[in-house]
C-alpha cells in the first residue's frame, strides 16, 4: 500500500467538474429551499389549527425520512404526474425540498424569538401584516438567521453526495467513476474528501462575510438611535 | 400507471421485516458512538496539546465531508490497507465514527454547564479522577444530553439507509429489489419512507417521555 497522487493526473478535470456541479446544485437548492422554507414558516404562523397542522406534517415528514429515500420518492414520483426532468434537476428539487423543512423551522424559531409586541405595535400603527413582517420583523431576525442557516446549508451540501445514486454527475459520482477506472481508492477518496472540505470552508467563509454585512445593517440601527438622541437632546435643550 | 394502495400494503410486511436490519445496526452504532464519544471526550478533557490538535483535525474532517464519502472510505479504502471488512461492518464503523464525533461535541458543550465547584469539592474530598468522572460528571452529563442523543439516534437511523449503497440489504435495498421485479418503484419507495417515518417518530416520542422523566429525576 503506497500513496501515489500521480494516479489522479488524468482525472483532475473530472473531479473539478463534479465539484463545480456540487457547488451549483447546493446554491440552487439553497435559494429554492429558502424561499419554500420562508413560505412554510409564514403559513405556520397564521392563527388557527389548520395551518400549524399542515406545516407541522410537512416539516416532520421531511425531517424523519432519510434524504436518499426522499430523493427516490421524487425521482420515481415525478413521472406519475407526467413530469420528466433531467436527473440533475430532479436531484436539486429533492435537495431543496429536504432543506426547506429545516429552513422553515429556523425561520419560524427566529420569528417566535422576537417579542410579539414588535409585530403587534407595527399592526397597531396601521401597517399591513406583510409590511409589518417586511419592515419590522425581517430586519431584526436577519442576523439570528445566519448561523443556523449556515449549518443547515453545510449539511445540505454534504447530503448532495447522495445525488450520485440517481446518476447526477456531481463530485461523489465522479469519484466513483475515477475509482472504477484507477482502482486507487485511497488517492481518490483522499482527494474528494479534501475537495468537500474546501467547499465547506468556502461556504463557512461566505457565511462569515454575510454575518458581517448583516451586522452592518445592525450598526445602521445604532445610527438611527443616534438620530433619536439628537432629537431628545434638542428637546432637552429647549427646556 | 396510477398509484396502487393495495400493492403498497402488500409489500409493507417485507419492508417491515427489513427494518429489523436497520434497527439492529442503528442500535449497535448508537452504543458504539456513545462509548467512543465518551472516551473521546475524556481524552480531550486531559488537554494534551498534540493529541487535541490531532483530534481537532479528525473532527473537522468528519464534520466537513459527507457521510456517504466516509462510508465509501470504510468500504473501499480500509480493504486496501489490509482491513477486509464485510459491508455491514464497514458501514457500521463509518457511521459510528461519524456519530462518535457529534456525541463528543455535544458532551463537550454539556461539560461547560457543569458547575466547577462540584469538581473542586470532589477533589477536596480526595476522590480519584476516575471516580470523579464516573460518579460525578458523567451521570449529570448523560442526563443533560438526552435530547441531543435522541436527535442523534434519528440521524443514525436515517444514516443506515445509506448502507444500501454498499450492498447491505436494508429497507431501501429491499425496496429496490421488490421494485426491480414489480416495476412499481414509486409505491415501494413510499412504503420505505413510511417505515422510516414510523421508526423515527417512535424514537422522538419515546425521547420526549424519557426527557420528562429525566427532568423530574433532576429535581
Amino acid at each position: 500500500m503506497h500513496f501515489d497522487p500521480a494516479v489522479l493526473v488524468d482525472y483532475w478535470p473530472l473531479l473539478l467538474q463534479g465539484a463545480w456541479l456540487t457547488l451549483q446544485v447546493s446554491v440552487a437548492a439553497l435559494v429554492m429551499g429558502y424561499v419554500a422554507g420562508i413560505a412554510v414558516a409564514l403559513i405556520a404562523l397564521v392563527p388557527g389549527w389548520l395551518p400549524g397542522l399542515v406545516t407541522g406534517f410537512y416539516v416532520e415528514t421531511l425531517r424523519n425520512i432519510p434524504f436518499i429515500i426522499i430523493l427516490f420518492v421524487v425521482y420515481y414520483g415525478l413521472p406519475f404526474w407526467r413530469i420528466r426532468l433531467p436527473a440533475t434537476l430532479v436531484g436539486t428539487t429533492a435537495l431543496a425540498l429536504f432543506a426547506s423543512a429545516y429552513y422553515a423551522e429556523i425561520v419560524r424559531a427566529a420569528i417566535l424569538a422576537l417579542p410579539r409586541g414588535q409585530f403587534e405595535s407595527a399592526r397597531a400603527i396601521g401597517m399591513s401584516p406583510a409590511n409589518a413582517m417586511w419592515h419590522v420583523v425581517a430586519p431584526q431576525i436577519l442576523r439570528a438567521l445566519v448561523p443556523p442557516s449556515t449549518n443547515m446549508t453545510l449539511t445540505m451540501m454534504k447530503e448532495s453526495a447522495v445525488l450520485s445514486s440517481i446518476t447526477v454527475p456531481e463530485l461523489t459520482y465522479q469519484s466513483l467513476v475515477v475509482q472504477g477506472n484507477t482502482f486507487a481508492p485511497f488517492e481518490v477518496f483522499a482527494a474528494v474528501a479534501s475537495i468537500y472540505w474546501l467547499i465547506a470552508a468556502v461556504i463557512a467563509e461566505a457565511s462569515r462575510r454575510l454575518e458581517r454585512s448583516v451586522g452592518a445593517v445592525q450598526a445602521d440601527g445604532d445610527s438611527r438611535n443616534r438620530i433619536a438622541d439628537r432629537y431628545l437632546s434638542l428637546v432637552a435643550r429647549r427646556t | 400507471m396510477g398509484f396502487k394502495l393495495d400493492y403498497l400494503l402488500s409489500i409493507l410486511p417485507r419492508l417491515i421485516g427489513a427494518a429489523a436490519v436497520n434497527i439492529r445496526l442503528a442500535v449497535i452504532i448508537m452504543l458504539l458512538a456513545l462509548a467512543l464519544g465518551t472516551a473521546l471526550t475524556i481524552v480531550r478533557s486531559l488537554k494534551i496539546v498534540y493529541v487535541n490538535a490531532c483530534i481537532a483535525v479528525v473532527i473537522s474532517f468528519v464534520r466537513g465531508t459527507p457521510l456517504l464519502i466516509q462510508i465509501f472510505i470504510a468500504y473501499y479504502v480500509l480493504p486496501a490497507v489490509g482491513l477486509d471488512l464485510s459491508p455491514e461492518v464497514a458501514g457500521v464503523s463509518a457511521i459510528a465514527f461519524n456519530s462518535m464525533v457529534f456525541v463528543s461535541e455535544s458532551m463537550r458543550g454539556g461539560l461547560a454547564t457543569i458547575d466547577a465547584g462540584q469538581i473542586e469539592a470532589s477533589t477536596a474530598l480526595g476522590l480519584p479522577p476516575h471516580a470523579i468522572w464516573l460518579k460525578v460528571v458523567l451521570p449529570q452529563l448523560f442526563r443533560r444530553i438526552v435530547p441531543v442523543l435522541i436527535n442523534e439516534a434519528t440521524i443514525v437511523v436515517k444514516g443506515t439507509a445509506l448502507l444500501s449503497v454498499i450492498t447491505v440489504v436494508d429497507v431501501l435495498r429491499t425496496a429496490q429489489q421488490i421494485a426491480s421485479s414489480s416495476y412499481r418503484p414509486f409505491e415501494t419507495m413510499i412504503g420505505s419512507a413510511l417505515v422510516f417515518l414510523v421508526i423515527n417518530l417512535v424514537i422522538s416520542l419515546s425521547g420526549r417521555v424519557a426527557e420528562s422523566r429525566f427532568a423530574a429525576a433532576r429535581v
